[in-house]
């Protein structure tokens, strides 16, 4: 301001001395930035493993995913494979069967969300209110188990249960007069059996990280409602379900990124041609298309194109619950 | 002068053992060679250097083969050999389980060598075997015309054949059936006629452990069910042309008599989805009546089940005539198998790993790799090599024996079917004359490679054309369709999904590959 | 208004016994403190009587009605928990309310109530913030609140203050009393600070291994205490104890401990007490440095002097004893580094007995009781 008559060298002057500023800033950044290592590299070192499998296992893989969009050959290798654009997703979305696929994998996984995302939860209050702790640990202990249980084993069972001779199923709809129903070869009933197998696999065990949430919630807020004359039932409507309900979000988040992967193994051995029509999903298509010759680029695509569709939902999931809640991943 | 006579005669004779020896000599090299081989196959994921059949092939050609087989921590040899393929640097011999495919892709991309001149040139009972077995190199080549690897050529004939309770059809007064109209009062019998004697309608007619083998049933109506030993393959047919089994007219009557049949409960009601175990539940439990398996392992139910079921009698009969009057059996073995070995791109000895190859297919070469160190498992007598007794009679299958001192291992080789039948028990053995005495095999189709546009034609069309006729095929067995109201849809659908561009190219392949 | 009575409340866990059957009575409209070190069965005693743990035997009396096997909510009573209990997923108009709303109170009623206790703690800025963004004064109000919108009979303090530091203690502290002044509810509080005790309390409970060691107005405690153990936990510092042998002189009798002699008053349990062992015990604020008229001298050697302003407190040792004197400083401590004895008047001591450390005396004792 006192420099204004000589505009030109003035303005210069500032120029240089800002410039001088932001050097010495950037130098003493840079001083600070050393210190900082020099003072704290143990926890760098902490967290140096989660970083190399994150770039190894995470990052260094992405570099693959090109080959979505090539001619991919594994001994020409990722670089050396020709590129041809999106004739891959072209193949994919021009095939009815991937379309049923895509269609298919959206209304299990929905059936499974829908019917299978509560079930944990409501296991989880049921424990809870259980006070007998001997018959509380048994019960656990049961419902956890089919989790261990490898899918193969647990397709056995399922189809020895829903066998049209020897099932359980078909056994006591007999009872009641029902002819026996072959139902592993039904399209109508895939849906209804893949998704109840889901649930009793894993909503016992799935039940674990809401009972840890309830463990955690405080027990003087319990008693505080006691006393203002809450019963069990008010209590756990407006005490734990609310207090638990970050982590629900959370899971819920969670579960909606993972929506599309429908547990593919499952299907592959409890599913039949005759079920394809309600039975068969993205990974399976995959599985029996690209079974042919190691057709690892439409793979990718069609993974690709999984992963996108997670991408957003997560997404769409995670914007939800900050707008709605207070609860978001991120 | 006398001196001189004896000398010559001694040098005449010396001559003579080392022309002698030098027939039987199979040495490739003077200085030992080592030569780095992958090889991925079921039982072993590698090749053993201390096999006592590598040493005895170590010593008689001074090839050493070093075992560099990749993704040993895998059971899955694809994706072992994808491994190997990813990871670049190959070793001298790539071989094992399920090599052809890749070894064809690749080859023409030039992973490995091709082996028509190398054979020609340096491996005389290589070529030998191509002269004697016509078709055979045509049906392992690549889409280039060249042929990659040397495969596991495996002996014998039957496969799977027609079995039937004996005991059962005794015991109801029943005549083996000859022909389909016979079979089916044969199957309603069991169904009705309580030969299990358990006083329940228990008994399951025919039932099969694939469930793909309901479909052989389409050869009693003169329909195929495949061409190969592979599910729902193509066929060629008898104006040569490659085609469909379930793209046919004869196809549709065929289905339609098997639902009839599922409808009447002569088809296990379970067969989709009992697997893998159900001949075994179904033997056991004096259930199961008639079915299409293999010889040896469904023979063996005959003795495992003799004290558990009182007469249990499961044999084999001849294919029921069919209702055009054909009797034949569809499956038997495949002559050429996509395992063995090839010559990768990195080997520096190309010639000498031919002679290698070539020597397993000499005398005794072949000898070796069927049947083990001559002396430590077999013996040769009069003429015909036989297992020792020890072996025959060990707690352990031969194969498994054989597997461990490296022969019956998936090198390149012709397998000798003396090998099996030596173990193999009196009525498979009686069952197979029986088959062979009648003249039932027909041709296979052993496939076709695929160029590189027509490779995408048949990736674009052919899973979805293959699902689309699965789905329709149960559903009408199942009695969730009705074949003949849906034919005509059924056809327009197939062509829509592009069953015709598939067939086109199959059919050019075909031409090009066996066209010589 | 009602009162709390308890009759030789008992509690067990198991074989294990935490409250021996105390004897309390709670007047209507009273702030009685329970106080005592952790573990004294202070905290299990007031959940006795909120019902949130049963009673093992005696008998809890809210008014006239025997509580026993009432349920917490029929108790009428409101309880305010150390870490506040306030339920983190709801806004503070609806902690406040939450009670009523469980209670089917009516809608308008409840606004009404929320909007009145809001003005009482000054929370009215704060009604639609969720507890996370309250500080925690804010918070305790909040907690104070929620008791308070009940309109209950009683109120149980569980150690409320405890959480907040020492400046926000002091503030609410004044506030509880002012409150209690204003609504007058009979209350029960607990604490293990006896500041806050003598602060707080119309009368305090001081209880040890499950038992009530004595119970009286807070002068009433600090002047005569009636053991060893309340004259140790009451006052700060603690008062000076230590052991001595008491001889007869003819102007009465004098504690003898390391060389000093100390005058003793001329209680009747003295009487004959040649050779007895007692235990002598004399506040720090009861030393003086300045001579005084009716007492003793006793030398001392200075360890330490601790400065707090207006007073600093002498460590000093009589022979291998601690003894703690609190000294008025006048502006300057120079002073004090000279101390080398002290005076203390012979009315201001007590006496306790060496081996059940009860005070000894008859007329003082006729006053506390």
């Amino acid at each position: 301001m006192i420099r204004h008559q000589g505009a030109g060298p003035a303005t210069e002057e500032l120029v240089i001395e800002a410039r001088e500023a932001l050097r010495h800033r950037v130098r003493r950044r840079a001083i600070w930035v050393g210190d900082h290592f020099r003072r704290e590299w143990q926890i760098y070192v902490l967290l140096a493993p989660t970083i190399i499998w994150f770039i190894l296992f995470l990052y260094k893989p992405m570099y693959g995913l090109q080959i979505a969009f090539k001619d991919y050959s594994i001994f020409r290798g990722v670089a050396g494979s020709p590129w041809i654009g999106f004739e891959h997703f072209q193949t994919l979305f021009g095939n009815d069967q991937f379309l049923r696929a895509i269609k298919n994998t959206v209304i299990i996984s929905f059936y499974s969300l829908l019917f299978g995302f509560p079930m944990p939860i409501i296991l989880a209050l049921m424990f809870n209110e259980v006070l007998q702790q001997a018959f509380k640990r048994t019960a656990q202990t049961i419902v956890y188990l089919p989790h261990f249980i490898s899918s193969v084993i647990i397709a056995g069972i399922v189809i020895t249960a829903f066998s049209p001779s020897a099932g359980i199923v078909n056994t006591v709809l007999g009872w009641f007069g029902v002819d026996s129903i072959y139902f592993l070869t039904k399209p109508e009933w895939f849906r209804p059996i893949f998704v109840g197998t889901g649930i009793w696999q894993e909503a016992g065990f799935q039940s674990i990280v809401y009972l840890a949430a309830i463990a955690g919630v405080n027990p003087s807020l319990y008693e505080s409602a006691v006393v203002d004359g809450a019963s069990r039932w008010q209590m756990m409507w407006k005490i734990t379900l609310p207090s638990i309900m970050p982590t629900i979000i959370i899971m819920l988040i969670i579960r909606i990124g993972n929506m599309l992967e429908v547990s593919f193994e499952m299907i592959i051995l409890l599913y039949q041609p005759a079920t394809f029509e309600t039975a068969d999903v993205v990974n399976t298509f995959i599985y029996r298309q690209g079974i042919q010759g190691g057709q690892y680029d439409l793979a990718a695509a069609a993974g690709l194109f999984n992963a996108v569709v997670a991408f957003v939902l997560v997404m769409a999931a995670n914007t939800i619950a900050k707008r709605y809640s207070r609860t978001s991943l991120w | 002068m006398r001196k001189l006579t004896l000398t010559a005669a001694l040098c005449a004779s010396t001559m003579l053992t080392a022309q002698a020896l030098a027939e039987n000599d199979h040495r490739i090299v003077d200085e030992p060679l080592v030569l780095t081989i992958h090889m991925h196959w079921p039982r072993a994921q590698g090749y053993d250097e201390n096999y006592p059949v590598e040493r005895v092939a170590r010593e008689m050609t001074g090839i050493h083969l070093k075992d560099a087989t990749a993704g040993r921590n895998s059971t899955d040899s694809n994706e072992a050999m994808n491994l190997l393929l990813a990871k670049g640097d190959m070793p001298d011999i790539v071989g094992g389980h399920l090599i052809q495919q890749p070894v064809n892709q690749y080859g023409p991309e030039g992973a490995f060598l091709p082996l028509n001149d190398l054979v020609e040139e340096h491996a005389p009972h290589i070529q030998a075997f191509w002269d004697s077995h016509p078709g055979l190199q045509e049906a392992i080549s690549s889409y280039d015309g060249n042929y990659y690897y040397i495969p596991y050529l495996p002996d014998g004939e039957f496969g799977r054949a027609w079995y039937i309770r004996q005991d059962w059809l005794d015991k109801l007064g029943l005549e083996q059936p000859t022909n389909v109209d016979e079979y089916y009062e044969v199957l309603k019998a069991f169904r009705d006629q309580d030969p299990n004697g358990n006083g329940l309608k228990d008994e399951i007619p025919y039932f099969a452990r694939q469930w793909e083998e309901v479909n052989r049933l389409l050869n009693l109506w003169d329909a195929r069910s495949s061409g190969s030993d592979t599910y729902h393959d193509f066929y060629v047919n008898d104006e040569g042309k490659v085609v469909h089994p379930y793209a046919l007219e004869a196809y549709r009557d065929g289905i339609a008599h098997i639902a009839q049949w599922y409808e009447e409960g002569l088809i296990d009601p379970e067969i989709f989805t009992r697997g893998s175990s159900s001949r075994d539940y179904l033997l056991s439990e004096n259930l199961g009546g008639s079915t299409h398996d293999w010889f040896a392992s469904t023979s063996g139910y005959n003795q495992a089940l003799a004290d558990k079921i009182e007469g249990f009698n499961f044999i084999p009969f001849l294919p029921p005539e069919s209702a055009g009057g054909v009797r034949m059996e569809e499956h038997r073995r495949i002559p050429i198998k996509p395992d063995g070995w090839a010559i990768s791109y990195t080997n520096e000895h190309p010639v000498e790993t031919i002679k290698y190859f070539d020597f397993w297919f000499t005398e005794e070469g072949r000898l070796l790799a069927n049947f083990g160190v001559e002396g430590e498992t077999w013996d040769m007598i009069d003429g015909e090599p036989v297992f020792k007794p020890e072996v025959l009679n060990s707690d352990s299958p031969v194969n498994s024996q054989m597997y461990l001192v490296g022969a019956q291992i998936y090198r390149g080789y012709w397998q000798d079917y003396r090998y099996e039948w030596q173990w193999t028990s009196e009525p498979a053995r009686k069952g197979i004359e029986l088959y062979k005495a009648n003249d039932l095999l027909i041709d296979q189709f052993l496939g076709v490679s695929l160029n590189q546009e027509e490779q995408a034609v048949y990736d674009k069309y052919w899973p979805s054309l293959r699902t689309y006729m699965l789905e329709r095929q149960q559903a009408w067995i199942l009695g969730t369709g009705d074949v003949e109201a849906d034919w005509d849809e059924y056809m327009a659908q197939l062509e829509r999904m592009g069953l015709s561009e598939v067939l086109e190219v199959m059919n050019s392949a075909y031409s090009r590959q066996y066209a010589g | 208004m009602s009162g709390v009575t308890l009759e030789k409340i008992v509690k067990r866990y198991g074989t294990a016994t935490v409250v021996h059957g105390i004897d309390l009575q709670v007047q209507p409209k009273e702030f009685v403190v329970l106080v005592g070190p952790s573990g004294c069965g202070k905290s299990t005693t007031l959940r006795m009587i909120a019902g949130l743990e049963e009673i093992s035997d005696g008998e809890l009396r809210i008014g006239d009605r025997v509580m026993n096997r009432v349920a917490p909510k029929d108790r009428d009573v409101a309880m305010v928990f150390q870490n506040y209990a306030l339920y983190p997923h709801l806004d503070v108009a609806e902690n406040i309310a939450f009670g009523l709303r469980i209670r089917r109170v009516k809608k308008d009623e409840i606004a009404r109530s929320v909007t009145d206790v809001a003005k009482i703690l000054g929370l009215t800025d704060y009604l639609q913030r969720k507890p996370a963004d309250l500080s925690g004064g804010q918070r305790q109000r909040v907690a104070m609140g929620r008791a308070i919108v009940r309109h209950p009979a009683v109120f149980l303090f569980d150690e409320p203050l405890s959480n907040l530091d020492a400046k926000l203690r002091t503030q609410m502290r004044a506030e509880i009393k002012r409150l209690h002044k204003r609504l007058g509810v009979t209350s029960v509080y607990v604490t293990h600070d006896q500041v806050e005790a003598m602060t707080l309390a119309d009368r305090i409970v001081v209880m040890r291994d499950g038992r009530i060691e004595q119970i009286g107005a807070p002068m009433e405690l600090f002047n005569h205490p009636a053991n060893t153990f309340v004259a140790g936990f009451i006052g700060s510092p603690p008062m000076n104890q230590f052991e001595a042998a008491v001889e007869m002189e003819d102007a009465g009798p004098v504690a003898v401990a390391h060389g000093a002699r100390i005058a003793l008053p001329a209680l009747d349990a003295l009487k004959g007490a040649q050779g007895r062992k007692v235990i002598v015990g004399i506040r720090p604020e009861h030393a003086s440095i300045e001579p005084v008229g009716k007492g003793s001298t006793v030398s001392v050697e200075l360890d330490l002097v601790e400065t707090l302003g207006s007073e600093a407190l002498l460590h000093t040792s009589i022979g291998d004893t601690p003894f703690v004197i609190k000294a008025e400083t006048g502006g300057d401590t120079d002073h004090l580094s000279s101390v080398n004895a002290f005076h203390v008047p012979v009315e201001r001591i007590k006496v306790f007995d060496h081996e059940t450390g009860r005070v000894l005396g008859s007329s003082q004792m006729g006053a506390a009781a």
